[in-house]
Order: C-alpha cells, then sequence, then structure tokens
C-alpha cells in the first residue's frame, strides 16, 4: 500500500518471507521447504484494526509473529513506527516489546499456571522496569478493572477462571505496559458465542479508550466483519487482495476471497440455497504450485495463471487484487437472504438487548 | 408437511447424573426423531450435547447414571445389553466426532478400518469388504480414493480425515448417524464441502440425523428441527424457521444476538452477561436466570415447562415467552 503523506503507518512489513524446513536432517533425509509467508507486504495505519485472514495453514500466525520479530524472517523487512525492526539488536528489541504486544487464542496455554493472576498481568511491568512493589500492585488492580475482572482476583490462579475469564487475563497481561500496538492471534475462536461477543466488545471498548492499534488474525469472516477496518486475505502464504472492510465484503474481486465468503454458514435458514463450493484441500506450502497459487482450484483459471503468479495491484482506490482476471470477473454481490431477518427476531433481540442496557444492534 | 411417521427414535425424560445427590448434567430430556429427519442440538460447552449424544450410542462413562428411555426401532438403547449395543452400533446407527483422530485407529490401513465394520455386521469376506471401502471412498469423494486404501490416517488432511469417517461410519448404511461437532475443527470451505456431502448422502439413503453444533449457521442450513440446550435442559425446539424467524426463550435471544453478522456492522453485539454457572450452583427454577435480564422471583425457584407458542410443534420453557408482551415493562 503506498500510503499518502497524510497517513500515518504504524507498521509497515516489506515483502516479508520466511520459510521452514528444508536442508538435510539426521534420519529423516532432504527435509521439505514450506513457504509459510512468501513475499508478503502491508501497511497498517495508526489507530486502525486490520485483520489478517485466511484458513489454517496459509501462514497468518507466522505472519503476525513476524511482524513482532517473536522469529526471524527469511527476508524483509519491518519498520515499527518508521524504525527498522529487522536488524534491531535485543536490548533495543526488548525496549520496543512494550510498546507491540500480543494475544493467543488459547488463553489457557499461554499462561504459566503455577503463577497468580497478580504476578501474571505485573510480570512484564517489572521486566520492562516500568514499576515494581506499590505502584506495580496498583497498576495490576487498575488493569484487571480494565479488562472487567475484580481487583481482588489478583490472588487466585488461572485454573480458577473460565475461557472468557481466561482471555480477560491474557488482554490484561498483554495491556499492561501499554503498548500502542496490539495483535490478536485467534483471540477468540475458542471461545463460546456468548462469550466470544463479550470478549470482542472488550476488545473494542479497549481500542476506543487507550487509542489501540489492532492486528487481529482470525479464520471467522463475521468476526472480521464486524470488528475490522481493512482487511488482508491470505492464502498459501501470499496476500491475495487486501481492502476496505465494505468492498471487501460487498465487492469481493479475488475468486479465493469469493469462495471464503460463500461457504460461511449464516443464521437465516434458506439464505444459502444456491451456491458453488469451494472443490479440494488447499495444496500443500511444501509444494505451492507455480503461477497463481489459487489456480488448482479456481473455476476462472486460465493459461496464465498456470505460469505467472499475479502480482498485488490496484484494481479501485485502496481495494488491491492479486489475479490475472480482476478486474474482469463479474460483480459478486452476497444473496440479499443473508441479512432478511425476521420483525419478531429483530424486536425481541433488540428486547433483550435493551433489557441490559445495550442498545439495540444487530438481530 | 409429512404425514405423521412412526418415530424412529423416540427419548423421553433422559436425563444422566454422575452420582445420586449430583445434579442432573441432562435433566429430563425428551425429543423424537422421524426417519431422514435432521435435528440439531445446539447450545453452548458443557450443555449436555454430547453427552446425550453418547447416552444414545451407549458410549457414556461407567460412572454416569443415565435414567429414562430411548427407543430406537422398538428397543430401548437405555436398558440394551452391552452385547446388543455393540450390534446395533456402526450398523443401524452410527457416530462421528469432532476429532476423527479419536475414532480412527492411527496403525491401520484406510482400507481396512472402513472394511472391518463391514466384515463384522455384515460377514462380508476380504475381498468383497475391500471393494465395499473402495466404492465407499469415491462416495465421499476422496480423491485417488484407489491409492488411499493403504495410507494411514495421519497421512491425510483434517478434511480427508473427516472423509474417512463418514466413510465408516456411513458404510453399513445405518438408520441413524450421530454426529457430534463433525466440521468444527474444519476451515469453512472444507466445513461448506463435508455438510453439503452429509445432506446428500443423507438424502440418498433416507438416513436421520442428530447433529451436535454450537454454530447456528450450520444450524441454518441443515436443520429439520432445532433443540436449543442450556445447562443440561431443551429450552426451546422448534423447525429450524421457527426457531430463527420466531425465536422465543431469551437465551436463544442472547446467542442470536451475540452473532456478528456478515452484513453492514449495525453497532454493538448484544451479550449474555456472565457464563454457565458449574452444575452445584444451577438455580433450582430456570437454569437461566443468572444470566436472563427478565429473570424475577419466580424464575429462580420454579422450572419454567417446555411449552407451545407459536406454530404447531414450537415450544419454549420459559415464563415470560414471548417476551414482547410480558416482560415489556422491563425492557421498555
Ligand atoms: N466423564 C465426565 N465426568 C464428569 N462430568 C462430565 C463428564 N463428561 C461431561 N461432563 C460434564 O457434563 C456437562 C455436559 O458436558 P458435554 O455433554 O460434554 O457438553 P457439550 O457437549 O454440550 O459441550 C459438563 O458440565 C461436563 O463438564
Ligand atoms: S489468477 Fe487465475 S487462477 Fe488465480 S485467482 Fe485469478 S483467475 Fe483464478
Ligand atoms: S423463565 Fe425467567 S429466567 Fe428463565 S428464561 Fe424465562 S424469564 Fe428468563
Ligand atoms: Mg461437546
Amino acid at each position: 500500500m503506498t500510503a499518502d503523506a497524510s497517513t500515518d503507518i504504524i507498521l509497515d512489513a516489506r515483502n516479508l518471507t520466511r520459510y521452514f524446513g528444508g536442508g538435510y536432517r539426521f534420519p529423516f533425509g532432504e527435509m521439505p521447504l514450506i513457504r509459510a509467508v512468501d513475499g508478503v507486504s502491508l501497511s497498517v495505519r495508526r489507530g486502525e484494526t486490520f485483520a489478517i485472514v485466511g484458513e489454517s495453514g496459509c501462514g497468518k500466525s507466522t505472519l503476525a509473529r513476524l511482524i513482532l520479530r517473536l522469529i526471524e524472517p527469511t527476508g524483509g523487512s519491518v519498520r515499527f513506527e518508521g524504525r527498522e525492526i529487522t536488524g534491531t539488536p535485543p536490548e533495543a528489541m526488548r525496549r520496543l516489546r512494550r510498546d507491540m504486544q500480543i494475544i493467543f487464542q488459547d488463553p489457557f496455554g499461554s499462561l504459566n499456571p503455577r503463577m497468580t493472576v497478580g504476578a501474571l498481568i505485573g510480570e512484564p511491568l517489572s521486566v520492562h522496569g516500568i514499576a515494581s512493589g506499590r505502584e506495580r500492585d496498583a497498576r495490576v488492580r487498575e488493569m484487571l478493572r480494565l479488562v472487567g475482572l475484580r481487583p481482588d482476583h489478583a490472588g487466585r490462579y488461572p485454573h480458577e477462571f473460565s475461557g472468557g475469564q481466561r482471555q480477560r487475563i491474557g488482554i490484561a497481561r498483554a495491556l499492561a505496559t501499554r503498548p500502542r500496538l496490539l495483535i490478536g492471534d485467534e483471540p477468540v475462536s475458542a471461545l463460546d458465542v456468548s462469550i466470544r461477543a463479550q470478549v470482542i466488545n472488550l476488545l473494542e471498548d479497549l481500542k476506543a479508550q487507550l487509542g489501540l492499534t489492532l492486528i487481529l488474525v482470525a479464520h471467522d469472516l463475521a468476526v472480521i466483519r464486524h470488528t475490522s477496518d481493512r482487511i488482508a486475505v491470505m492464502y498459501l502464504g501470499e496476500i491475495v487482495e487486501i481492502a476496505d472492510r465494505d468492498s471487501l465484503f460487498e465487492t469481493p474481486r479475488h475468486p479465493y476471497t469469493r469462495s471464503l465468503i460463500d461457504a460461511i454458514p449464516v443464521p437465516v435458514p434458506g439464505a444459502r440455497a444456491a451456491r458453488t463450493l469451494l472443490q479440494g484441500d488447499p495444496p500443500s506450502p511444501a509444494a505451492p504450485p507455480p503461477g497463481c497459487r489459487f489456480h488448482t482450484r479456481c473455476v476462472y483459471a486460465k493459461d496464465i495463471c498456470r505460469t505467472d503468479r499475479p502480482a498485488l495491484r490496484d484494481i479501485a482506490s485502496g481495494h488491491r487484487v492479486a489475479c490475472h482476471l480482476a478486474g474482469e470477473l463479474q460483480a459478486h454481490t452476497l444473496p440479499a437472504a443473508l441479512e432478511t431477518v425476521s420483525a419478531a427476531r429483530q424486536r425481541r433481540v433488540a428486547l433483550f438487548a435493551g433489557a441490559q442496557g445495550i442498545p439495540a444492534s444487530n438481530a | 408437511m409429512m404425514a405423521e411417521a412412526t418415530p424412529l427414535l423416540d427419548v423421553e425424560s433422559l436425563s444422566i447424573r454422575f452420582g445420586p445427590s449430583a445434579p442432573a448434567l441432562v435433566d429430563n430430556l425428551s425429543f423424537s426423531l422421524k426417519p431422514g429427519e435432521t435435528l440439531c442440538l445446539v447450545g453452548e460447552s458443557g450443555c449436555g450435547k454430547s453427552l446425550t449424544a453418547l447416552a444414545l450410542m451407549g458410549l457414556l462413562p461407567t460412572r454416569a447414571q443415565p435414567s429414562g428411555r430411548a427407543r430406537f426401532e422398538g428397543r430401548d438403547l437405555l436398558t440394551l445389553p452391552a452385547r446388543q449395543m455393540q450390534d446395533l452400533r456402526g450398523d443401524r446407527m452410527a457416530m462421528i466426532f469432532q476429532e476423527p483422530m479419536t475414532s480412527l485407529n492411527p496403525a491401520f490401513r484406510i482400507g481396512d478400518q472402513i472394511g472391518e465394520s463391514i466384515v463384522r455386521h455384515r460377514g462380508a469376506s476380504r475381498s468383497e469388504a475391500r471393494k465395499l471401502a473402495l466404492d465407499m471412498l469415491r462416495k465421499v469423494r476422496i480423491p485417488a480414493a484407489e491409492k488411499r486404501l493403504d495410507a494411514y490416517p495421519h497421512q491425510l488432511s483434517g478434511g480427508m480425515r473427516q472423509r474417512i469417517m463418514i466413510a465408516v461410519a456411513l458404510v453399513n448404511e445405518p438408520d441413524l448417524l450421530i454426529a457430534d461437532e463433525p466440521t468444527t475443527a474444519l476451515d469453512v470451505t472444507i466445513q461448506a464441502q463435508i455438510l453439503a456431502l452429509m445432506r446428500e448422502l443423507q438424502r440418498a439413503a433416507g438416513m436421520a440425523m442428530i447433529l451436535v453444533t454450537h454454530d447456528l449457521g450450520v444450524v441454518a442450513e441443515v436443520a429439520d428441527r432445532v433443540a436449543v440446550m442450556y445447562a443440561g435442559r431443551i429450552v426451546e425446539t422448534g423447525t429450524a424457521r421457527d426457531l430463527f424467524d420466531d425465536p422465543q426463550h431469551p437465551y436463544t435471544l442472547g446467542l442470536i444476538g451475540s452473532l456478528p453478522s456478515l452484513g453492514r456492522r449495525e453497532g454493538r453485539l448484544a451479550t449474555i452477561p456472565g457464563s454457565v454457572p458449574p452444575p452445584d450452583r444451577f438455580p433450582a427454577g430456570c437454569r437461566f436466570a443468572t444470566r436472563c435480564p427478565f429473570a424475577d422471583a419466580r424464575c429462580w425457584t420454579e422450572t419454567p415447562p417446555l411449552t407451545g407458542i407459536g406454530a404447531a410443534g414450537h415450544r419454549a420453557a420459559c415464563f415470560k415467552a414471548p417476551i414482547e408482551a410480558n416482560a415489556g415493562g422491563l425492557a421498555a
């Protein structure tokens, strides 16, 4: 994305690549080279929620870790607030970590079960020399309140909490250092529907309250549509489409994005009557197809798709697509039925929400 | 509407406890299923969906104490001797799980795992079984089926393994398939393929299905009838249309309101406050009372019965349904 001067870019990734495996390993022999992330460029604007979406194995979590430099890239660079972080020495990198934090899908797996909640949230404060002693305890209590837990929860252990509460603890820990960028790697996927909605609302509130920039990695397109400003769609290690939320969902250009949107089951009976489903599994990232990586599953594939890799190019303002036919494909619109919700349903869901003091929202 | 067929499965007052004084984790469940029909059991984790499925399959842990009746083709599944239950399983009724690796044996080749069930229940020869297994792999659209017969489960993708599970379950053309979150671990494009495949095979064989899921989108796509479960009880049941166009129970409303829409953003999500209480803290009356914005004193002490509301067959267990008539003052 070529940002004009007025856009404040908080994070800029250029041509990021990460390969795994390869080489010879006893006793397995030649290891396959996995192209987990293969030449990804993106810019994230300060204050926005930027989503990276795709199916398992497409490289989205690897990309998130590269952005934070939790793992080293095979090639390419990342700039955070204008500073190159790719070659940053460890000490300076440690200081940078205060400003960029991550929350994970599995709140249990990412919290040390032998530490109290207070110690877990306080740890980053000590590590970064931000606060100690009483000041630290006060900050921990403030963080707990911020994420909707009670200050006296500080003395308990993670196993005493439900999944949704543990995710709140993970968020409190990540936000303790007051980062400016927060990355969520599938932060709500493991949660039940009603708890997921609570955590989504919490993240949105915190973002507004603290002026955060959010990068969300997810596979759930409805969650993405609800929470994000801009969206990048990944397939086999590459970005195939980037656009504003409404453009992406209302005029998806890449055949893969279209299939992805078409595949989502929606809670309206009959809405999905007619559609064509994507066939087959994605190919292995160890042997990505030549040309356009999607050509083995694309119904529009032509000869050129089998040989030439399509570049990510501007199709409309702010809408970039990597497809040879992007300009030519017929417009694709969601069936109107997807949003046709009965009056009774709308009224009662609004009553339910209203009874809790939540402004009437979607039904 | 179909003529009233005799039910294939008739569950009456099914309760499941772990210990005589423990709370019922599945409490007084009644539902029935006609041949060829799809019933979705929907609800969040811990609401008793899986326990219900396991009870019907005779696969409950030994400590579990089921009571009530579950008549299937004239026999009560809850009291059937283990031997007869084993004969039914994999033959007249079959089950598939969320994680295929839990029921596929990693040490056996795909072809043998499918074939075993045919040999066991049909007394087919090895070579006949292999031929039927190959047919079945083709039916579930495994590419290069011949080659896969000799593959081991770990050599296949998640989507392929789920197809193999379906092949194993359906090879003897059961009358009832119980599927517990069969697509939850899969990506959406693969999920869509698997659901379409299941529907197609189901229609072809006239098989009935109980699909356990937490995903209301999946419910809207596949269900003829739906039972919404909360804390071990059915709180609302009806056709998919009843549930989505005329939802009545506050829990159903909360679930629907919690879902982000694929359409334009319409503001904050509605949420259900708090979380499901642990079984030893279920309220004495309506189990949803701890999270329901409409709860009053009666809800805490009296259990609301599942009562007809709206269209025939649509029932909800709530004193305040329809809420616009009975809880309007509160919400205004
Ligand atoms: N083997 C078991 N021993 C004790 N409690 C169990 C056992 N299996 C399930 N439960 C409990 O039963 C309830 C319902 O579980 P389950 O049927 O698995 O729910 P679901 O499938 O809806 O997620 C939960 O409270 C769960 O903890
Ligand atoms: S470049 Fe060709 S194969 Fe790739 S998505 Fe476009 S039309 Fe399909
Ligand atoms: S019976 Fe009472 S507590 Fe239960 S759902 Fe209805 S209003 Fe809420
Ligand atoms: Mg379950």
